[in-house]
């Protein structure tokens, strides 16, 4: 059973190594074969665990091999498999398999396809190791792997100057929340004198008192690293960039799997959270107002893509909005059927771009509902289903974060979550009508042989719009704790501690959930349809297709600045400062040992003498110490 | 701290006995001249006998105090000294030989190529 678990680990990247060095000589047909087949295998290894899980067979913690061993100081390349990281394991193998199998039509035309292939199987690998980390340093390998394998896809196309320009701030924001959570390692470290991450969990509240100023410094570090990966405020600005990448890149790494690392991440650790409460707090305002800024700045986007990018920014913000009201649960139930979701409108989206050659832009799209009548309807569904509109998935998910909030008295979080639904459900609506109704705006020569997508990119989009029609069910249930609540009970850490008894009843929140969410839908739907021809774009249009002008802001606040201190030191620094200094002491060196050099004489006789004065003075030294003392 | 005493050339003779400053004494001036001949001279064999004296000084002092204390801890001291010249007299005279092949010529200030 444990080889299983290694197995289900290393198959994908085993995948990527045989991917990159056969890169040469390997058919497209091959590299589509191995690079899908290793992860559904991965993907059959969970299904496997996850038999043995429900049998009531746990494994223990397994360890690899013992990287550091220093008394007081532990570093064991461990894994732990438990309900939590089994679930995690579960999403990114299984979407992450029907992303990969999207792609071989995706992918169709591209020359690096094998080189695509093997960066996926890379980053599927990255982020197991992610969830399944035992310790905090296996936990960051993963978590650096993935922003590896992120800036490595996002800069696919490397050729388009925008690709590598969004793959280096990708990189570089990432880089900003990881200095956080590697500080939050290093304290835990001190703190802890172990980077087990059970050990600390279980420890966390037995040994300090809630609200104790330490603990709540490490929780502030983690979720610093945690706003970075998960792009809320204010490291927001790379993800909606990202969507430069190949849009299987952007459905795998930007909705379903990489981003949800910093969600993982504080539910992970939440009884390092539930004893620090009032970061818990600031989390949940963080994400609240971040749901609430990009579900603004979705409103008035272009690009298709950059719309399901700011919406993924705002259902993540909500389920950092579950973690600060302490429904872990609900963030993790948001999670999975948000990466149905997400994966399913992604990928819908995809085929519509790659029936178009590329186009992103819904000023060129339009009454594509006649030519792509499936793909239309797959997004549809998609679309109402993040909206919220019952009985899909995320109307559960969704719903329960809101009656958390509600119950926990957090008057404000909540009204934020109702005005997010309203506004998630008009941004996607506009979309969809933007794209698939109305008059077409497509180029004329390619209207006219467009058709849907073919069948290997079909099926995955049609598996995962079934995901999302009964995914929902996993967390329905009206009197006995539901499914997926069960079975993360199960876990050994006391997770769940402000949960409610169990998922979805009935009360006044629900209706207005569902209220909010149909008029969100509704309304996008008859203005969109009635009045689409007379929208002009105003200057408050502009303020929010620009989010805010937050990039400009920091263009202005920290990238100006350092652009103007390099060509201060390139100018100035560099030519007058330091080549001025460099000669000096060169010459200072020079003359210093022309002059010293003269003692060696060759003379074997100085040397000699040498030898004598120096012992003369060393006896004349001892006598005189022997004299004195 | 007889060192510093003026007087230490009348000291030791007008001692009447041969007591353990007159070995001192000899070895002292043994070892001096052993320095100056190692300074003064340039032929290469002169300033290895040299060499030669000095150890040989320090072995008498040795000896002179093992005496002295009853103790023969400086006795195994000279036994290493003695090898430790056996040894230095068969690397000493190879080079000194080697060096005579090379330039015909024992003048040690001959040999300074080896200078910065």
């Amino acid at each position: 059973m444990e080889l299983v678990l290694w197995l289900g680990l290393f198959l994908p990247l085993a995948g990527a190594l045989l991917l990159f060095v056969c890169h040469n000589f390997i058919s497209r047909r091959n590299t589509g074969i191995v690079g899908c087949s290793l992860v559904f295998f991965s993907f059959l290894c969970f299904v496997k665990l996850l038999y043995e899980y429900s049998q009531g067979i746990y494994l223990p913690e397994v360890t690899l091999f013992s990287w550091i061993q220093i008394k007081g100081f532990d570093a064991d390349f461990s894994l732990h498999l438990d309900h939590l990281s089994l679930l995690m394991a579960l999403i990114v193998t299984g979407v992450g398999f029907l992303i990969h199998l999207f792609s071989i039509g995706y992918m169709d035309h591209d020359e690096h396809f094998v080189r695509f292939f093997a960066l996926l199987n890379f980053f599927i690998f990255s982020m197991l190791l992610l969830v399944l980390a035992a310790h905090l340093l296996v936990f960051f390998i993963g978590w650096e792997g993935v922003g590896v394998a992120s800036y490595l896809l996002i800069g696919f196309w490397y050729e388009r100057p925008a690709a590598s320009k969004a793959a280096k701030k990708a990189f570089i924001v990432n880089r900003i929340g990881d200095l956080g959570l590697l500080l939050g390692i290093l304290l835990t470290f001190h703190i802890f004198g172990t980077g087990n991450i059970h050990e600390i969990c279980r420890r966390a509240p037995l040994e300090f008192t809630v609200g104790a100023p330490i603990l709540a410094a490490i929780a502030l570090l983690y979720f610093w690293g945690a706003t970075g990966k998960s792009a809320q405020l204010p490291l927001q600005t790379w993800l909606p960039d990202a969507m430069e990448g190949p849009t299987p890149v952007s459905a795998l790494i930007h909705a379903a799997t990489m981003v949800t690392a910093g969600v993982y991440l504080v539910v992970r650790m939440n009884p390092i959270y539930t004893t620090a409460p009032a970061v818990l707090t600031l989390i949940g305002y963080v994400g609240a107002i971040t749901s609430l800024y990009a579900a603004f700045s979705a409103l008035s986007q272009k690009d298709l893509k950059r719309v399901l990018a700011f919406s993924t920014i705002s259902q993540l913000g909500l389920m950092f909005l579950a973690c600060g009201v302490g429904a872990f649960y609900a963030a993790m139930f948001h999670l999975t059927t948000h990466a149905f979701i997400k994966a399913l409108l992604f990928l819908s989206a995809g085929n519509v771009v790659h029936m178009l050659s590329g186009e992103t832009e819904m000023d060129k799209m339009g009454g594509l509902f006649q030519k792509l009548p499936k793909t239309a309807f797959l997004f549809l569904i998609g679309a109402l289903a993040l909206s919220g509109i019952a009985p899909l998935a995320a109307f559960f998910s969704k719903d329960l974060i809101l009656e958390e909030a509600s119950l926990t008295g957090y008057t404000t979080l909540y009204s934020v979550g109702l005005l997010v639904t309203v506004l998630t459900g008009f941004y996607l609506i506009r979309a969809y009508c933007l794209t698939f109704t109305g008059a077409s705006r497509v180029d004329a020569k390619l209207w006219k042989n467009l058709h849907d997508a073919p069948s290997v990119m079909m099926i995955p989009v049609t598996i995962l719009a079934l995901l999302t029609l009964f995914g929902g069910l996993l967390g329905y249930a009206s009197s006995v704790p539901p499914l997926l609540m069960s079975f993360l009970d199960k876990d050994s850490q006391a997770f769940f501690i402000k949960a409610l008894a169990f998922g979805f009843h009935l009360t006044t929140d629900v209706w207005f959930s569902l209220a909010a969410s149909i008029a969100g839908v509704g309304l996008a739907a008859f203005i969109y349809t009635n009045f689409r021809e007379r929208l002009s774009r105003g200057k408050l249009a502009e303020f929010l297709y620009q989010s805010f002008y937050i990039n400009q802001l920091y263009a202005f606040l920290i990238v100006r600045p350092l652009q103007f201190f390099s060509q201060l030191s390139s100018k100035i620094f560099e030519p007058k400062i330091f080549e001025g200094i460099i000669p000096v002491c060169t010459h200072v060196t020079n003359s210093t040992s022309r002059v010293l050099q003269e003692l060696q004489s060759g003379q074997i006789r100085s040397y000699i003498s040498w030898i004598v004065v120096g012992s003369a003075i060393l006896l004349v030294y001892l006598v005189f110490e022997g004299f004195y003392a | 701290m007889t060192l510093y005493n003026p007087n230490l050339l009348t000291y030791f003779l007008l001692a009447s006995s041969m007591d353990l400053s007159f070995y001192i004494f000899v070895s002292m001036a043994l070892f001096a001249i052993g320095i100056i001949g190692v300074l003064s001279k340039r032929n290469a064999l002169i300033m290895f006998l040299s060499i030669e004296l000095m150890l040989n000084s320090v072995n008498l002092l040795f000896v002179a105090f093992s005496y002295s204390w009853g103790n023969s801890v400086g006795l195994v001291w000279v036994f290493f000294v003695l090898v430790l010249a056996a040894a230095e007299a068969a690397v000493g005279l190879a080079i000194i030989i080697n060096l005579f092949r090379s330039k015909e010529l024992v003048d040690v200030d001959q040999y300074n190529q080896l200078k910065g």
